[in-house]
């Protein structure tokens, strides 16, 4: 398999919170501060920036959901290249810390 | 009401834009809320019952909606965008919060990434305005004019200016107590400014001059016949494109105001263009002296 780049914190948060399931912007903010204990936080810029950038990459793809009486919601949903993306960096992880272990 | 809408034509280089934000934000403490900001010209309107904090991105948005939705998520209130696409929010203040609640870029690559777009997009003016510097500048050095000279000048002076912001928005480390003030940047530009309207206003100043006789047969001899009087505004070089033919020896002459001969050429017949002439402000005219059929064509430009 071909190497790829690591994410950025805040990519690999996004692909993350994502993973079990669609959520919008402010969802994967919130859920993001609370896996990290108030470590990571995703201002709106990052997220704007980070969000199209993988919508692009195809990892990201965008549903808007028609609650009736309520606003249209706009939310993100993983796609398989998304979910891919997101088990190799899991798995470089896993190598890295194991290579931790081992030293 | 009248005093509750005030306008500011401060100027702000992109690379100042976190100055901007902390005048914008003290100006809210004031009372003063931004309402419309832009590089050159911002309004605000009297509120000193609310107190915002202020963010600005830049780049091309390709979903406005998904854009200002995603700002709306965490507080942010999007102001306005400007023509060269500076995006401006605010957010209420609340002393409670983190000052991490008011950061918009919130990791180390989406600040570059963001302050890269603005550095690339500077770069690659900066290479054209170096590219009209360099040309303007082989023709000065072939042959020196003044406006020439401010042209060069000029578009050296912006090209070094945008190549200056981009050293300072790639590095987000930078050592902000370094940042150069508004005051030094409108010096700048009322010097490019200046400069350009300087280069303008010697072009007009260049005598845009033609003179043209056309053959004929004479049948006395002409001596020394003047025409074709003009004025050179300031000293430069001049270009004389001289064209002529006649059946005896003739003499062409440019002469300066007290008589003098600047210029001269003998012969039967002269096809020439761009002859430099380096001229002293002053009035000067044509002589031409000739015993029989001429025909000529000449501009000085």
């Amino acid at each position: 398999m071909k190497r790829s780049e690591p994410l950025s914190e805040s990519y690999y948060y996004i692909l993350l919170c994502l993973a079990k399931g669609a959520n919008h912007g402010y969802g994967i903010m919130q859920m993001t501060q609370r896996l990290s204990g108030g470590d990571v936080i995703i201002g709106s810029g990052t997220m704007y920036g980070a969000v199209s950038n993988m919508m692009k990459k195809g990892w990201i793809q965008e549903i808007l959901v028609e609650n009736p009486g309520q606003e249209r919601r706009r939310l993100y949903q993983l796609t398989d290249d998304g979910l891919a993306a997101l088990e190799t960096e899991i798995a470089r992880l896993r190598r890295m810390l194991a290579n931790a272990e081992e030293v | 009401m009248a005093g509750n809408r005030k306008n500011s034509w401060k100027l702000y280089p992109a690379w100042g834009y976190e100055k901007e934000l902390e005048d914008l934000d003290r100006a809210s403490e004031q009372g003063w809320q931004l309402v419309r900001g832009g590089c050159f010209h911002s309004s605000f309107v009297k509120n000193p019952n609310l107190r915002y904090r202020y963010q600005m991105d830049f780049g091309r948005i390709d979903d406005m909606g998904r854009y200002i939705e995603t700002f709306r998520e965490q507080g942010w209130e999007y102001v306005n965008s400007t023509f060269n696409k500076w995006h401006y929010f605010r957010k209420l203040y609340d002393p409670a919060l983190p000052e991490e609640d008011y950061e918009i870029f919130t990791d180390r690559e989406s600040l570059r990434e963001m302050r890269g777009r603005w550095g690339r997009l500077a770069l690659a003016i900066a290479v054209v305005l170096a590219g009209f510097a360099i040309y303007y500048g082989v023709q000065l050095v072939q042959t020196f004019q003044l406006p020439l000279l401010i042209q060069t000048l000029v578009f050296a002076l912006e090209s070094g200016l945008l190549v200056w912001g981009w050293t300072i928005m790639r590095n987000p480390d930078r050592d902000r107590s370094r940042r150069y003030g508004s005051a030094f940047l409108t010096a700048i530009l009322a010097v490019i400014v200046l400069g350009a309207a300087a280069g303008i206003a010697f072009s007009t100043l260049r005598p845009h001059f033609q003179a043209h006789q056309s053959a004929g047969s004479l049948d006395e001899p002409m001596v020394d016949s003047r025409w074709a009087g003009f004025e050179i505004k300031y000293r430069d070089n001049y270009f004389l494109d001289l064209d002529f033919a006649s059946d005896a020896p003739m003499t062409f002459s440019v002469l300066n105001e007290a008589g003098q001969t600047v210029y001269a050429k003998t012969g039967t017949g002269f096809r020439e263009e761009n002859i430099r002439l380096q001229l002293p402000a002053g009035q000067y005219c044509l002589s031409i002296s000739c015993e029989t059929g001429y025909r000529i064509n000449c501009i000085i430009q």
